[in-house]
Order: structure tokens, then C-alpha cells, then sequence
């Protein structure tokens, strides 16, 4: 058979090889490029979403059996690649930030600066560039997680600065506006002026994507940065317990009325992961994240273990999925970053289907 | 992820906005439905907290106090679920959230 006809096969065959989260083949999405045929020898890339994919791999061999069936193929490479695909909007902020991911919880204590730090951290490891922006004004612990000294940010000129910069994550916290030790004391418009700093001030350069860790609640930082910035989509950061829930909620309801896409929520603090006997114990119930997840009709993005070394690695700067990438929580953070980006990309093959205008200004003419 | 999920979304959201006379707003949402809106009616409705009281759900605009020649100045985008209108009459705290105008219409 010649390369030309076994081309028109192959192309066939990946037709029938489909995304399972966008629901289409990756032909008719324009993942297959650079497609080569040399006598049999049939060589293309798989270009996906995000470096994060979680079933990269089953793609792969999906794509490797299809093709390798046809006759007159004598050998299959796939290259998997990835390009971040931005999220549509047109708001003058963030403009070489792909994506934005806002982290949440309802109620205080329940680890979403944890969250949020190895979420990022787990999203760099996939070969994504990722920032993290520490818009925790009261209570900014992001620089300690990481162990970044507490040091002012440097200059660029025009009343721009760099972010810090740590195990390949580009940081802004408001702990770097301060003496170390001392609180940030701050009323409303106050406030409202350091996450617009943090939003048109900073030189981030370009992200795939950017993770904002939000203070706890419902209040003003929340309220301006899904007023002023191109949020992709928020997560919910919950523990298992019924009062933890209830707040859990109530962040869940506020993204709904100011219309944020949900990516899901996510269950932190779900069971103690025995390092004795390897054991599960649901130490604060079992099942509310999941549940709340359902009510909502939003994803659940995973339950999130505790084990020693999440509390040691936070206390001294050395997030779990960096220090102890092999441990179940850092395990599960990488599953958590896998099903966001995946989910980003559901959010964002939708908005293209629909097309909303979301940044737009209209003078009225008599 | 389920064919059910439907990462939280409330109802559509605004997919084009247009003027479509000196005194009617037009807007199509994203699912395919179409609003046009009395601009007068618009400011009367005006949702912000010096319009309704906050706590007693009172209006405190007074049957006749718009006046005929009220128009719009600009309208602009709040997020991803809001306008907000600059009035002729100096007005502009009102943020007309898209599912409070698809209650209107």
C-alpha cells in the first residue's frame, strides 16, 4: 500500500480516537500534527491542552494499537506534546497568563494555602510555567510554605516588580510588603489597591497558569478579583466536616452568582494515611466533599490525605510534592493537578462553543 | 466527569450587547434568547444600595423622578456577570448582574 492511502487510514483510525473529557476524536479537535509516512514508518505528534493531561498516556497506546492495525504500517511514533490553549477573554490585566485559577474555601483552617502551593507546584512539575499569587492579604502564608525569605520585590521601572521565584514557581504575596513578623492592617479600599497592584504591577512574563490563593470567606478581595480579573475558573477547597461544609457552600454559591466556572471541589484533610500499617482512617467523616460535589452538580476533583510530612514540609518551606514526591498526599496532588487542567479545558471548549462577550464597553449614541 | 456536570454555570450569560435605538437596549444571551430593554425602565430599576434599601428591600426612587430624557453614557462589563451603566443623570453605582436582567425581561 502507498504512504498516501495509508495516511487516509490513519487519519481514519485516530478519528476514532476520542478525548474523553472534551467528548470529540482528536483528529477534529487539531491534536495530530506533523503527521510523517516514509515507507510504512508513520510518525505524528499528539499536541494536547495541558502538559497536566491525565490520560496522556492511555491516549498514546490508544493511538500507538489504532494505527499500528492498518496494513502496511510497520512501525508508530507518537510524540505527545502540549500547548496551554488561553482562556478567551479581553480584559486589559494578565494578558500573558493563559489561565487563571482561583483557589477557595468558605471557612478558614481547612490547609487552601497547602492546597494551592502543591497544586502549583504539581502543575510546574508537568512542565507547565506557573505563578502563584498570595492574595491572602491578612494572612499571607505562601513565602513560608515555599521558604522564600521575606524580602521587598525588585523593581522594573514604571512601577512594575518581578515576582519571587522558588523551585520553578514565580510568587507575589503581600508578606513581601511587610516586615516579617509584623500583621498588615488594612480597611477595604486598602485592600482592594494590593490586589490591584498585584494584578496590573506585576512583570510575570508568560504563564500557562497562574494560581491565586484567596483569602478565606466571601469578602472584598474575593469580590474585586472576580470583578477585575479574567478568572478561567475557581476550586473549592473543603474538609470533611459538616461545619466546614456549610462554608464550602457558601464559596461554591458566590462563584455561581458572579458566573466563575467551577472546576470542582476538592476534599483536603480526608484520611490519616498510616505509615505504620499502610491503612485509611477517616478520622472526620467520609463522603461531604464528594457530596456537596454532587449537589452542586460540579466535578470532585479528589480527597486529599493527611500525612506527617505535609505539616513538616509546609512548616519548613518544602512542599510535600516536591520533597516527598512518592508519599500518597504528593500523589494525590498530582491527580488534583491533572483533573483542573483537564477540567480548565472542558470550561474553555465550551465558552468557544458559546462565545459570550465578557470584557466590553459601549458609549451610547443619541 | 459525568455528562450532567456543568462545572456550576446559573443560567446563560450575556453574548452580545447592542444599542438598538435612542431608548432600547438589546442584549442576546448565550442561549440564543434576545432582551430588549426600556432604558428609562432600566434606571428606574436600578438595583444599587442607594436605590433599593439594603435592608428593607424599600425603592427609593419615586414614581416620576426619571425623568423622559434619561440616557445611558456608557455601559460596561463587570467580571464575567455584570453591566454597569453611566447615566446622563450622573448615576452609575448600579451593577445590573445578568440574571437580575433576565429577571426584568
Amino acid at each position: 500500500m502507498s504512504d498516501q492511502k495509508i495516511e487516509l487510514q490513519v487519519i481514519a483510525a485516530l478519528k476514532t480516537v476520542k478525548d474523553p473529557d472534551l467528548h470529540k476524536d482528536i483528529v477534529s479537535l487539531g491534536f495530530v500534527k506533523n503527521m510523517k509516512i516514509d515507507n510504512g514508518h508513520v510518525k505524528f505528534d499528539v499536541e494536547l491542552t495541558t502538559p497536566a493531561c491525565p490520560v496522556k498516556e492511555q491516549l498514546r497506546q490508544e493511538c500507538e494499537g489504532k494505527v499500528k492495525a492498518i496494513e502496511g504500517v510497520s512501525r508508530v511514533e507518537v510524540n505527545m506534546t502540549a500547548e496551554v490553549r488561553a482562556a478567551h477573554h479581553n480584559q486589559p490585566v494578565l494578558t500573558g497568563v493563559k489561565n487563571i485559577i482561583a483557589v477557595a474555601s468558605g471557612k478558614g483552617g481547612v490547609g487552601k494555602s497547602t492546597v494551592s502551593t502543591n497544586l502549583a507546584v504539581a502543575l510546574s512539575q508537568t512542565g507547565a510555567r506557573v505563578g502563584l499569587m498570595d492574595a491572602d492579604i491578612y494572612g499571607p502564608s505562601i513565602p513560608q510554605m515555599l521558604g522564600i525569605p521575606i524580602t521587598p520585590p525588585k523593581g522594573s521601572g514604571n512601577n512594575k516588580f518581578f515576582p519571587h521565584e522558588k523551585s520553578g514557581l514565580k510568587v507575589v504575596s503581600a508578606a513581601f510588603l511587610t516586615k516579617e513578623g509584623q500583621p498588615l492592617m488594612l480597611r477595604g479600599p486598602m485592600l482592594g489597591g494590593i490586589i490591584q497592584q498585584f494584578l496590573q504591577n506585576v512583570e510575570w512574563g508568560e504563564l500557562d497558569y497562574l494560581v491565586i490563593d484567596l483569602p478565606p470567606g466571601t469578602g472584598d478581595v474575593q469580590l474585586t478579583l472576580t470583578q477585575r480579573a479574567p478568572i478561567s475558573g475557581a476550586v473549592v477547597v473543603t474538609t470533611p466536616q459538616k461545619v466546614a461544609l456549610i462554608d464550602a457552600e457558601k464559596g461554591v454559591r458566590m462563584f455561581q452568582n458572579v458566573k466563575v466556572p467551577l472546576l470542582g471541589i476538592v476534599e483536603n484533610m480526608s484520611y490519616f494515611h498510616c505509615p505504620d500499617n499502610d491503612k485509611k482512617y477517616y478520622l472526620f467523616k467520609h463522603g461531604g466533599g464528594q457530596r456537596l460535589a454532587d449537589q452542586f452538580k460540579v466535578p470532585f476533583l479528589g480527597e486529599i490525605p493527611i500525612v506527617p510530612e505535609i505539616c513538616e514540609g509546609g512548616d519548613d518551606g518544602r512542599p510535600v510534592t516536591l520533597d516527598h514526591p512518592d508519599s500518597s498526599s504528593a500523589q494525590a496532588y498530582r491527580a488534583l493537578a491533572g483533573r483542573v487542567a483537564a477540567q480548565l479545558s472542558i470550561v474553555q471548549a465550551r465558552e468557544n462553543a458559546e462565545q459570550p462577550e465578557t470584557t466590553f464597553e459601549l458609549a451610547w449614541k443619541e | 466527569m459525568t455528562e450532567n456536570q456543568h462545572n456550576g454555570a446559573n443560567g446563560p450569560s450575556l453574548k452580545k450587547i447592542y444599542q438598538v435605538d435612542s431608548t432600547t437596549l438589546g442584549i442576546i444571551w448565550t442561549d440564543g434568547k434576545e432582551s430588549r430593554f426600556n432604558v428609562k425602565t432600566l434606571r428606574e430599576k436600578c438595583p444599587c444600595a442607594n436605590c433599593i434599601d439594603e435592608w428593607s428591600g424599600e425603592k427609593r426612587i419615586k414614581p416620576g423622578q426619571i425623568k423622559d430624557t434619561i440616557r445611558p453614557v456608557n455601559i460596561r462589563s463587570v467580571g464575567r456577570y455584570a453591566i454597569q451603566i453611566s447615566w446622563n443623570d450622573g448615576h452609575d453605582t448600579g451593577l445590573y448582574s445578568h440574571d437580575y436582567l433576565q429577571s426584568l425581561g
